[in-house]
């Protein structure tokens, strides 16, 4: 059992680990070769000898991923990484942590001599001290009385902040989307942690007086950081970091373009992993360099016309975030069955650019931006969000079916569910409904997904 | 002979009533909504009677299950199927709200399913008390108070407006006066006839439940439903509407004397100013009233609320409780859990379905809860006395 870890156990180790990957994937050839040759080691399932890199082999490609493809995650390793000891070293450093939640993002936190933190990230490198961490973090909270139907996401954070293994933040900012777990548990978290949260509030509708709307919230949230920290907001680095943001931006909305053809040159976990160092460190030079490698190789791959695997057999739409205990699924299905995901639901980018001429014109585009951002973009309004997205991406990318990453806590993903299903009957699309927890294996396991997805290939004969 | 509590009892127990029938041949439009950050003024100024949503009657979920899933809330499924079998077509309108996750879905579903009434119109409260949020949620007023206006071809002017402030805040006096008689040490009125009274007063026009309420008062002055034993509860939750629910706790040995509940404390409290901009005013209100824990960073206030009247009604226990499925009253539970176990106060957290039965369980729980209640107060009050000053008590 690891029922007590020791203070930071599992952020050291997922920071020790990652700077080995980056030191590891400096020598790309030599990565891909490595994790090739010891893939029959940890490839099928985690074991005892094997649950401390795993996950991470498996993120890395499991010697699947071209050593192109290696180089770029390269600078990503090195985004997190320094994002980790930040945050580990803060205290020694005399710097304040800010938490920014997982759905919003960072880039004002970024321009304040502060540290922002993603409290959800063990959701994803917990997984790198085993599948069984994020479980156990998870299991923390509920037993101190966190909401068991709450989202497994803000779960973890708890259970992480109770067993010492986050830092403690001097500043909080949570959002009323995407769901109410979010609404509720960060209330929570403020009592737990006793910090200042400044909480975002999101309109309904992605309308002029939404945005506007959107717009305060982020000048109040200055205010508040101005006051808490007590500091002035640096605009000159806001502006650095809003450059690299729109390039990070338009690299991957374009690699999201060329995924329409067929075959397809990437495959959606290039945009997810992405998505992660977006989690973490929007802003920072190494992910905008990911970010560029990563668009580099997928114009190459589609100029060529080549695809990211040799026979292209399926092509699937994922709907809802990945698995975060099993993020490898994507690479799996690939070398199983050829199937490629290419399109989803956390990963796509579609954000406007940012006007970076006048400090108003930065926060009023980036209020409209951070309304697009994964989850904000489908989750904050009507269903017409998720409808005309999804009937977007059967018109534009070709898929041959739907899997569907029923996550346990999106209960308003599952309130609509009955016309997500009558709209994937209209168009012809085999579906699966996959009834899980994207970050807690205790209500499916690996086993059971690839099981479900094999079926799912096999009954409606792709394979 | 029929006394006011049985016709309120009757009126809470089915979905559509006389008052309202009697509404429509006078040509008014009658408008569903949801949630107690929905204004009715602004449907009233209107001319139409505005009827709170209730899953009353409901004969199930199962044509709601189709739309929505098994980890979604019972108030919401009860309540759409009746949609879905017809049993809401008697109005004229719906307006929703983003009041949790699953209630703002209904605004899709219902639209998707085509069921009518034409007029469907979501209605957006902000999770925030602020600046920002009042000029939004007022601007939400000013396009509710539009959208009714274009749909339905009339004018709503700032005259009628203030005039259903005023009959509105009547009712809100009425409701306060009969709530504050609870105080007393001998208890006019329980809570669950009190729920019952609620649910008659939301679903006729306002005319009529200050007629209502006015004969409640009367009614219940002088009159005695505790027993000296009865303890005195706290009662705090979301959608209740079940009143055999409150009686099977108060028939346990309890009276509930206090609330912070949707048809509540929460719907009374706070009156609409009256000078000034009418619609500006009804957004302050609404947006600033007793909150529920949709509102983020109110807590304390919520809180704060629980510790006033905890002194001012005598206040023995606390019972909380939350649907299945519900995040924010799930939420709600650990901030009350950790917040009164640090003051010492006794809680009960149940949690339930709406018209899902599980009486033996909660009535064991209730019964349990109350039980240490009475030990400690025995230990509290007549073991100390006799154990002299040393003694300290076992249950804390």
């Amino acid at each position: 059992m690891k029922n007590n870890p020791k203070p930071f156990q599992y952020l050291k180790w997922s920071s020790r680990f990652l700077n080995f990957g980056y030191y590891l994937t400096t020598f790309p050839n030599f990565s891909y070769w490595a994790l090739r040759l010891t893939r029959p080691l940890y490839v099928q399932r985690e074991t005892f000898f094997n649950h401390k890199f795993r996950y991470a082999f498996l993120i890395l490609g499991g010697g699947i991923l071209p050593p192109e493809e290696i180089k770029a995650y390269h600078y990503g390793a090195k985004a997190f990484v320094d994002n980790m000891k930040n945050a580990l070293k803060a205290n020694e450093n005399g710097k304040p942590v800010v938490w920014v939640e997982w759905i919003l993002s960072s880039e004002i936190v970024n321009a304040f001599d502060a540290f922002p933190f993603n409290p959800e990230t063990l959701n994803v490198f917990g997984n790198l001290s085993g599948q069984d961490v994020p479980s156990l973090l998870i299991e923390e909270a509920e037993s101190a009385g966190f909401a068991s139907e709450y989202c497994s996401a803000i779960k973890l954070t708890a259970g992480a902040y109770m067993l010492g293994q986050t830092p403690k933040p001097a500043a909080i900012i949570a959002g009323s989307h995407p769901c109410d777990t979010n609404v509720a548990a960060y209330q929570g978290i403020r009592h737990l942690t006793g910090a200042p949260v400044f909480f975002f509030d999101s309109p309904y509708w992605r309308d002029k007086d939404a945005f506007d709307y959107y717009e305060k919230n982020m000048w109040r949230l200055i205010d508040f950081l101005e006051k808490t920290l007590h500091q002035k907001i640096n605009w000159e680095r806001l502006k650095q970091i809003v450059d690299h943001e729109n390039k990070f931006n338009f690299y991957m909305q374009e690699i999201c373009e060329m995924m329409r053809a067929i075959p397809s040159p990437a495959t959606m976990i290039t945009p997810v992993f992405a998505w992660v160092v977006r989690e973490l460190a929007i802003g920072d030079p190494n992910g905008t360099e990911m970010a560029r490698r990563m668009y580099e190789v997928v114009k190459d791959r589609f100029k060529k016309g080549v695809g990211v695997v040799k026979k292209e057999n399926i092509r699937v739409l994922w709907w809802n975030p990945p698995i975060a205990f099993f993020a490898y699924v994507f690479k799996w299905m690939e070398d199983e069955f050829g199937a490629v995901v290419v399109k989803d639901f956390i990963g796509d980018v579609q954000m406007p650019q940012i006007d970076t001429s006048s400090e108003k014109t930065m926060i009023r585009d980036m209020a409209k931006n951070h309304l697009y951002l994964a989850m904000a973009r489908q989750c904050h309004g009507p269903v017409e969000f998720i409808t005309q997205e999804l009937e977007k991406a059967i018109d534009e990318y070709s898929p041959d079916c739907l899997i569907f990453a029923g996550h346990a806590g999106c209960k308003h993903g599952w309130a609509v569910i009955g016309i997500i299903k009558d709209l994937l009957k209209k168009r012809g699309l085999p579906s699966l409904f996959m009834n899980m927890d994207i970050m807690d294996q205790r209500h499916a396991t690996e086993d059971d997904i690839k099981r479900w997805i094999t079926e799912f290939f096999r009954s409606n004969g792709f394979v | 002979m029929k006394t006011i509590l049985d016709e309120t009892r009757e009126l809470a127990s089915s979905t559509h009533n006389p008052y309202l029938e009697e509404a429509r041949k006078q040509g008014k439009k009658i408008i569903g909504y949801f949630c107690s950050y929905m204004p009715e003024e602004i449907i009233h100024a209107a001319g139409f009677v505005p009827y709170r949503m209730r899953a009353v009657e409901s004969k199930g979920t199962t044509r709601a299950d189709a739309f929505y899933s098994s980890i979604n809330c019972t108030f919401v499924k009860l309540c759409f199927n009746k949609a879905l079998n017809g049993d809401f077509a008697f109005l004229d309108g719906v307006v929703f709200l983003n009041g949790c996750d699953h209630s703002r879905r209904m605004y899709d579903n219902w639209r998707f399913a085509k069921i009518g009434p034409p007029f469907l119109h979501m209605f957006f409260a902000p999770h925030m008390i602020n600046e920002a949020a009042l000029d939004y949620f007022s601007l939400e007023c000013s396009k509710l108070k539009s959208s009714i206006e274009k749909h339905f071809h009339i004018s709503i002017n700032n005259e009628s407006l203030r005039h259903s402030i005023n009959l509105y805040n009547q009712k809100r006096r009425l409701l306060a006066q009969i709530y504050a008689l609870r105080k007393m040490k001998d208890v006019p009125i329980k809570a669950s006839e009190l729920l019952g009274v609620m649910l008659a007063v939301t679903a006729v026009p306002v005319e009529r439940a200050i007629d209502i309420l006015s004969n409640v008062k009367n009614y219940i002055t002088g009159r005695v439903v505790s027993k000296p034993q009865d303890l005195r509860l706290f009662f705090s939750g979301g959608c209740i509407e079940e009143m055999d629910h409150l009686e099977l706790i108060e028939n346990c040995g309890a009276v509930i004397v206090a609330d912070n509940i949707c048809l509540g404390s929460r719907h009374f409290l706070d009156e609409i100013k009256n000078d000034g901009n009418p619609l500006q005013a009804i957004a302050d209100r609404y947006l600033s009233h007793l909150s529920c824990p949709r509102m983020m960073g109110d807590f304390e206030r919520r809180f704060n609320y629980l510790l006033d009247v905890r002194d001012e009604y005598g206040i023995d226990g606390i019972i909380i409780e939350k649907l299945k499925f519900c995040d924010i009253w799930g939420g709600e539970i650990y901030l009350h859990r950790t917040e009164s176990k640090k003051r010492g106060l006794p809680l009960l957290a149940l949690e339930r379905e709406l018209y899902g039965g599980g009486i033996g369980q909660i009535k064991t729980r209730v019964q349990a809860f109350l039980e240490k209640l009475k030990n400690k107060q025995a230990t509290d009050e007549n073991l100390v006395q006799a154990a002299g000053a040393d003694y300290k008590p076992k249950i804390q």
